[in-house]
C-alpha cells in the first residue's frame, strides 16, 4: 500500500468491459525528504476522491475487492482511503493535501491539524 | 517481505469498509533509506495487528501472508501487514543506521495529548 496525491482523472471509453463505470484517477506517490516522484500511477477510485486529495492505494487482490466487481476484472490498482492525516515520527505530518502538510521541525510544537 | 522501520501513522475517515478500526502503519525500507537524509524515500503503509512502536524495526509481508496475519485469508482491503516486531538483528556488513533501535516511542501527536498540551 501507497500514500499518494491525486493528480489528475483518466477516461477511457474502449476498455476492457470489466471495468465499465469504473472511474480512473492518476496518482503521484508520497515520497519523504519533500522531492516529487516522477513516477505515477492509474487506480480505480471507488470512494470518490478529488485532484490535490491524499489516498491510500491498494494493490492486487485487495484493489479488486474494494472495486467490488468480483476477482475476474482486468484492474490491479485501487483507492482504499481517503486519508485524513499522516503523523510522522520525526514531527512531520502528511496532511489531506500536499499543501496542508507540515515538515519536520527542530522544535515539536503542540500544534495539531 | 522486506526490514523497514516505523516511521508514522495514518488516519483516514472515508475509507473501505474493512478498514475499520485496522492501524495502519508508514513504514520505510531500511535498505531504501542507505544514508540519512536519502533523497527519495516511498514509504510503504501496511495494517499493524501486532502493535509495533514509533522507531521500531518491523518485518513486513505482502499479499496472502499479510491476510493470514490480520487473521484469514479472506477479501481484505490491505495487502501490506506487521508479520513481525524485530527484536535484535545480526548484520555486520549493513549500514549503522539499520542498527538504531530506539525501543519504541509514540506519535507525537498522542505524546502531546498525554502531557496535556
Amino acid at each position: 500500500m501507497l500514500l499518494g496525491t491525486v493528480v489528475g482523472h483518466v477516461w477511457s471509453s474502449v476498455k476492457d468491459p470489466t471495468l465499465s463505470g469504473c472511474r480512473f484517477l492518476v496518482i503521484q506517490p508520497y515520497t519523504r525528504d519533500g522531492k516529487q516522484s516522477a513516477e505515477t500511477l492509474i487506480a480505480v477510485d471507488p470512494l470518490g476522491a478529488g485532484i490535490g486529495e491524499r489516498v491510500l492505494v491498494v494493490f492486487g487482490r485487495a484493489a479488486r475487492h474494494v472495486i467490488g466487481k468480483g476477482h475476474d476484472i482486468g484492474f490491479q490498482t485501487a483507492v482504499a482511503a481517503i486519508v485524513d492525516r499522516a503523523e510522522l515520527c520525526d514531527g512531520a505530518s502528511v496532511g489531506p493535501t500536499a499543501a496542508q502538510d507540515r515538515p519536520a521541525a527542530p522544535v515539536r510544537e503542540g500544534k495539531k491539524a | 517481505m522486506f526490514l523497514g522501520r516505523v516511521v508514522g501513522e495514518v488516519w483516514a475517515t472515508r475509507k473501505a469498509s474493512d478498514l475499520e478500526g485496522k492501524r495502519l502503519l508508514v513504514i520505510e525500507a531500511l535498505d531504501e533509506r542507505r544514508e540519512p537524509g536519502a533523497s527519495k524515500v516511498t514509504p510503504v503503509i501496511a495494517a499493524d495487528p501486532l502493535g509495533a512502536a514509533f522507531g521500531q524495526r518491523v518485518i513486513v509481508a505482502f499479499g496472502k501472508a499479510a491476510r493470514v496475519a490480520c487473521g484469514g485469508d479472506g477479501d481484505f482491503a490491505f495487502e501490506a501487514a506487521v508479520v513481525g516486531i524485530v527484536d535484535e538483528l545480526d548484520a555486520p556488513l549493513a549500514p549503522a543506521h539499520w542498527m538504531d533501535n530506539p525501543g519504541g516511542g509514540e506519535p507525537p501527536a498522542r505524546a502531546a495529548r498525554k502531557k496535556g498540551s
